[in-house]
């Protein structure tokens, strides 16, 4: 069964045009004009349940947006939505008592109060009876040791204790589908890996499924066997990441330093016939670009033994380079299908 | 209704928690409140120390309206505070929040700004009419209590649903409204005798902004002024009218709540 459907699910916005100058502002006054601006055009995806799913795109690209309407607090211009069963907007009341939501920049605590106080009035605004929530809060007191934080006023929280208090605070009432925005944004290095154990854990347990958006690729690394990826309202990439890598990472790379002195020339007639491309800094220090269908193997069979070799390290092109340049060119399909078109080409224009 | 009652008693029971760090506020608050309720009551002996009668009505009777308006606004100010709704919830993007929990998020919105120390206004409108009442010679029937209690609550909705209806406007537009500062002065009229105003205020105020139904329409039920009873049995039913508004015009906005920052 799935979590999330949507279909043709599109936002738009009426946004204010302000003229310039005080005339403009005056006019601005009497007549104003607007522009409509799509923040989401007509995506469509399903999520499974007990699935974890990235949500990525840049600053902007509607990521917030979409879980906005996926969570009820946006009413969609067009196209169909189904989560966890119900029609988010049309039954609000009822269908937030399924939900978890965590906003990473915004709290749902209360400032002045102790923590277990907020957790004891989110246990009566969410109607959980008092054996659940002191069983489900147990639970998650333990798993995320906030034994010493229940009764400090959130204001004395520091951001990771709060954050660690948020999702408690999100959780308590046991949802089926949970949508974390930005989850991990400021946290620790720490802090974070704990987030992400979390996570993992509870999805494991209770099969949760989890919708998150992140800037932090490792977030997505570390937790979601898929990634969906947005630019300017709509879907650019869905599927695992590692298809994601294996269609973007063109190839790997070998960094050489040489006990003596070797040329360039001497390097690339030792893999001649190989496509592979050969840049130096100096003598005693060279890198080799190897597309993703040679072995690595192949080519240091050519030149281990024949150079007088000091150190050896392999770089694979990690996520957040891929990500950069599929942000960058504004699209994961169209370059794809230049690929396979030219491949040779993009094989050697690699940057 | 009993789980917005309990959310009604868990909020209030937060409220006192977070102002027993902040007691100094709370006194300062219910005094200042009372100083601007004694300059209107000061402004009325100030008025008659001129005239014996203001359009039919004397001081003890004016008096006493405005002890009744006190009543119902007390209440509203202490459960109904729209006041910083556009820079809180719509600015700062709050509504987000209030709109992911399973209760009325305009409900919740009240909750979340409770104003407990308002209510002495209402304590204190009451010894007002106690004291004018019986200097008066008005008779405390059986009904007197059960009507107070009617007539409250329907001027609570009336606030309510007026209220509620211009702030749901900041879902519309997106700089802060300055109409509710205007409407805070218009309902002062209500708590004097609408007959001393001309005919057209007394139409606004009757059926346009019916401010005149939370002072001077309940109350002359207890002073027994024979050409106002009607009006003030029609109070329920402008309560009802107007609140049904400002709840249908407020759902309607919230649709087209669009969310602040990303």
């Amino acid at each position: 069964m799935n979590a999330i459907e949507v279909k043709d699910l599109r936002k738009t916005f009426k946004v204010q045009k302000n003229r310039e100058g005080l005339k403009g502002a005056f006019q601005d006054l009497f007549k104003r004009q607007y522009n409509e601006v799509a923040a989401v055009k007509d995506i469509s995806f399903q999520i499974p349940q007990g699935e974890i799913c990235g949500y990525i795109g840049e600053n902007g690209a509607g990521k917030s947006t979409t879980i906005k309407m996926l969570t009820g607090i946006l009413v969609p211009t067009s196209g169909h939505l189904s989560v966890g069963g119900f029609v988010p907007y049309e039954e609000r009341e009822k269908f937030v008592q399924h939900i978890g939501v965590v906003f990473g920049q915004r709290s749902q605590l209360w400032w002045d109060i102790g923590v277990i106080e907020s957790f004891q009035l989110l246990r009566k605004v969410y109607k959980v009876s008092e054996q659940d929530f002191k069983r489900r809060l147990d639970e998650l007191v333990e798993r995320l040791q906030l034994q010493d934080l229940l009764n400090r006023p959130v204001r004395k929280l520091s951001l990771g204790q709060r954050m660690r208090c948020e999702l408690v605070a999100a959780l308590l009432h046991n949802p089926s589908i949970v949508f974390l925005d930005e989850p991990t944004i400021g946290l620790d290095i720490v802090v974070k890996s704990e987030i992400r154990e979390f996570l993992k854990d509870m999805n494991r347990e209770h099969g949760t499924t989890i919708l998150l958006t992140t800037h932090d690729l490792q977030d997505i690394e570390a937790l979601c066997s898929r990634v969906i990826m947005l630019d300017d309202g709509r879907i650019i990439y869905d599927g695992g990441l590692e298809e994601l890598k294996n269609r973007w990472g063109t190839g790997r790379e070998v960094q050489f330093q040489f006990g003596t002195g070797t040329k360039l020339a001497q390097l690339q007639a030792w893999t001649a016939g190989l496509p592979v491309e050969w840049s130096a800094e100096n003598d005693l220090g060279a890198k080799v670009w190897i597309p993703l269908e040679i072995n690595v193997s192949d080519v240091l069979g050519q030149v281990v033994g024949k150079a007088d070799i000091t150190d050896i390290k392999i770089i694979e092109t990690n996520t957040d380079d891929i990500v950069r340049s599929i942000y960058q060119s504004g699209s994961a399909e169209k370059k794809t299908d230049a690929n396979d078109v030219t491949e040779d080409e993009s094989v050697m224009t690699h940057v | 209704m009993s789980y917005y009652l309990g959310l009604i008693v868990e909020y209030l029971k937060n409220y006192i928690k977070t102002r027993m760090t902040y007691r100094a506020d709370f006194w300062v608050e219910v005094i200042s409140d009372l100083l601007f309720q004694a300059t209107n009551l000061i402004f009325i002996f100030v008025i008659f120390m001129h005239t014996d009668s203001l359009g039919g009505w004397s001081q003890g009777e004016v008096v006493f309206v405005y002890g009744f308006f006190m009543v119902p606004f007390g209440v509203f100010s202490c459960f109904i505070n729209l006041w910083g709704f556009s820079e809180r919830y719509i600015v700062k993007g709050e509504m987000d929040r209030v709109m992911t929990r399973p209760a009325h998020n305009l409900f919740q919105i009240f909750l979340e700004n409770v104003d407990p120390p308002a209510l002495v206004g209402s304590i204190i409108g009451i010894v007002i009419m106690a004291i004018s009442g019986s200097q008066l010679g008005l008779p405390f029937e059986w009904w007197t209590i059960p009507a107070m209690l009617v007539l409250t609550i329907s001027a609570v909705a009336i606030y309510t649903g007026i209220y509620t209806a211009l702030t749901s406007l900041s879902f519309y537009s997106d700089a802060p409204t300055g109409i509710l500062p205007l409407m805070f002065n218009v309902q002062g009229y209500g708590r004097y005798p609408v007959t001393i105003y001309n005919r057209a205020i007394q139409v606004l105020l009757t059926w346009i902004l019916p401010f005149a139904f939370v002072g001077v329409y309940p109350a002359s039920l207890f002073l027994e002024r024979e050409e106002m009873r009607n009006m003030a049995f029609l109070t329920p039913v402008v309560g009802g009218v107007f609140l049904a508004i400002g709840l249908t015009a407020w759902n309607y906005g919230v649709r087209r709540y669009r969310g602040a920052g990303s």
